[in-house]
């Protein structure tokens, strides 16, 4: 896997010359959000989006995962190509805890995950309940998200990305509600799943921490417009344990991404000042 | 105030009185007890017999002179009728109406001003009005309730739906749902909360129309017996028959506060409620 196969039936998203532009060109409002972006993703492969704020990240992450129909360039996932419309069957996502439904219980929140999809309702018991034990909910399967804490609700969040057996997870932002010790709980656990379950995971974060301790790699997202600036190899092997942390290699590879980002960081923030730069 | 049975504080060794006073219920009846006595006291002593009874005189009034009249009894039921005819018309046609407006966008920007602008009209403007148009029986007073449940009732199934998450509805249309799904699942739940409040309001104006238009004009109804009372300086009849009113309309709220405890979904709390429109 340390080496990039360029054989079409290893890749699972190609990402071809992605552009979006919101507003119409040329007027006033108009905002370039991603330009041209290109990358192809390897099946199993973890893959983080790291950026700055409003660089573009989430959005492409909706493109991909169909939720957008991007200005220009296209997006293919298992050689289909995704057309501005979710593929439920191949994509599922994960977005922030609080995408849980608060009016249904835990459990429905599941069937109705599993019925979105298609899926027949005698599977849907057994497959919310084996996800919920991957994430040690198993318990609070009648509960309401309203009666956990934000960590809880953000397994359960998880585990409902996984039961509907996609080959591929979007994860946009998952853990940014979360405190930090209960976000680096759930990335060992999300780890430890990737390798048990050989998940395609395509995770957008704006954490140099997570980004790292997660990733095979990551791609360095500029500020607005949104280009690939760099792409960073991770090469340790999944599960990864906490002390991967402690190793001199993590903080080299965060800080080779901190310092890509800073000067990132800068320009959004010189071009909050002073929006329509004159051109001096 | 909202549970008669709290947790009291254990206090050891201290007497029954001192437990007594520290309880919120026995407080709250004692407060009672203490103006009940007070209001005793001055109808007894001071006050003018023409224009205030002690409560003892109001509670014999209201076995002597209103449970034992069959007409006085037939005119609190027929109110109790008129007050469900015009909550139930309220609520049918608030929750079609509301739903229809607050369907999309442009229904709301377009129809929504309409609604508001009625709402902010003092309707005992138009009572005479209504007399003209429905007569001097419980058509008016119906009429006249309705035209005052209702509003609130739009007002905020319309909030409700517009309240709703943009991340929940993105959640459900990656998972595959299509868009009635999005209505039954995400959009309606999401809006029961707030319905629930509008339900409230609108039982609280329903009452208040429906008694006002007895108290306007009555020719055998509560209105018109109240009249007589006052007429006559018979205060403590007139106390009694304003008593049953004041107990009508607390079982009435007791009744939708009882069903948005029970048929809330998930325990949620209603947003704030919104009587204007702001902006978009």
């Amino acid at each position: 896997m340390t080496q990039v196969d360029k054989n079409n039936d290893d890749i699972a998203i190609s990402i071809k010359n992605v552009t979006q532009r919101f507003g119409d060109e040329g007027s006033p409002e108009s905002v370039l959000a991603l330009d041209n972006i290109s990358l192809d993703i390897r099946k199993g492969e973890f893959v983080c989006l790291l950026g700055p704020s409003g660089c573009g990240k989430s959005t492409l992450l909706n493109i991909v995962g169909g939720l957008f129909r991007p200005s220009s360039g296209s997006v293919t996932v298992d050689g289909r190509l995704v057309d501005g419309k979710p593929h439920p069957d191949k994509i599922a996502f994960v977005f922030q805890e609080s995408t849980l439904f608060p009016w249904y219980t835990v459990i429905e929140n599941f069937h109705i995950a599993l019925k979105f999809q298609g899926i027949p309702k005698s599977e849907w018991d057994d497959r919310a309940m084996t996800a919920l034990k991957a994430v040690g909910m198993a318990s609070f399967a009648k509960h309401y998200p309203d009666q956990l804490s934000v960590g809880m609700r953000q397994r359960v969040n998880m585990a409902r990305g996984i039961c509907v057996k996609t080959g591929i997870l979007l994860m946009d932002e998952p853990f940014a509600a979360l405190d930090e010790q209960t976000r680096m709980v759930l990335g060992e656990d999300l780890s430890q799943l990737l390798a048990e379950t050989g998940k395609t995971i395509v995770f957008v974060t704006h954490s140099l921490a997570e980004a790292v301790f997660l990733s095979d790699r990551i791609a360095v997202i500029s500020a607005r417009p949104g280009k690939i600036k760099t792409i960073i190899d991770v090469k340790t092997p999944h599960p990864r344990s906490p002390d991967f942390m402690l190793e001199p290699r993590f903080s080299e590879l965060r800080n080779e991404c901190y310092a890509l980002l800073r000067d990132e960081i800068r320009a959004t923030m010189a071009l909050q000042r002073d929006p329509q730069p004159t051109g001096a | 105030m909202t549970s008669l049975t709290s947790t009291q504080p254990r206090s050891t060794g201290s007497s029954p009185l001192a437990k007594m006073l520290k309880s919120p219920f026995w407080l709250r009846v004692g407060l009672i007890a203490i103006v009940v006595a007070l209001l005793e006291y001055y109808g007894r002593f001071h006050a003018d017999p023409a224009f205030m009874r002690p409560p003892s005189a109001v509670l014999d009034a209201f076995f002597t002179s209103i449970v034992s009249e069959p007409k006085i009894i037939s005119a609190l039921w027929l109110c109790v009728m008129e007050i469900a005819v015009a909550y139930a018309m309220a609520v049918a046609f608030g929750l079609l109406i509301g739903l229809v407006i607050g369907a999309t966008n442009f229904s709301r920007a377009a129809l929504f001003p309409i609604v508001l602008m009625l709402f902010a009209i003092p309707q005992v403007a138009f009572m005479p009005l209504v007399i003209m148009i429905f007569g001097l029986g419980p058509a008016a007073k119906i009429a006249f309730g309705f035209s005052h449940g209702i509003f609130p009732i739009i007002v905020n199934v319309v909030a409700g739906m517009r309240d709703v998450k943009e991340l929940h509805v993105r959640g459900a249309k990656s998972m595959g749902a299509s868009n009635a799904d999005v209505i039954r699942h995400v959009i309606l739940p999401n809006m029961v909360p707030s319905l629930f409040t509008g339900l409230r309001l609108g039982m609280t104006l329903t009452l208040l129309g429906v008694i006002l238009a007895e108290l306007y004009v009555s020719t055998g109804g509560v209105g018109y017996y109240t009249r007589v009372f006052a007429e006559n300086y018979n205060p403590a009849p007139l106390f009694a028959l304003t008593l049953c009113l004041a107990v009508i309309a607390i079982v009435f709220n007791e009744l939708v506060r009882i069903a948005e405890n029970r048929l809330t979904p998930g325990k949620r709390k209603a947003p704030k409620i919104q009587l204007s429109e702001s902006g978009k």
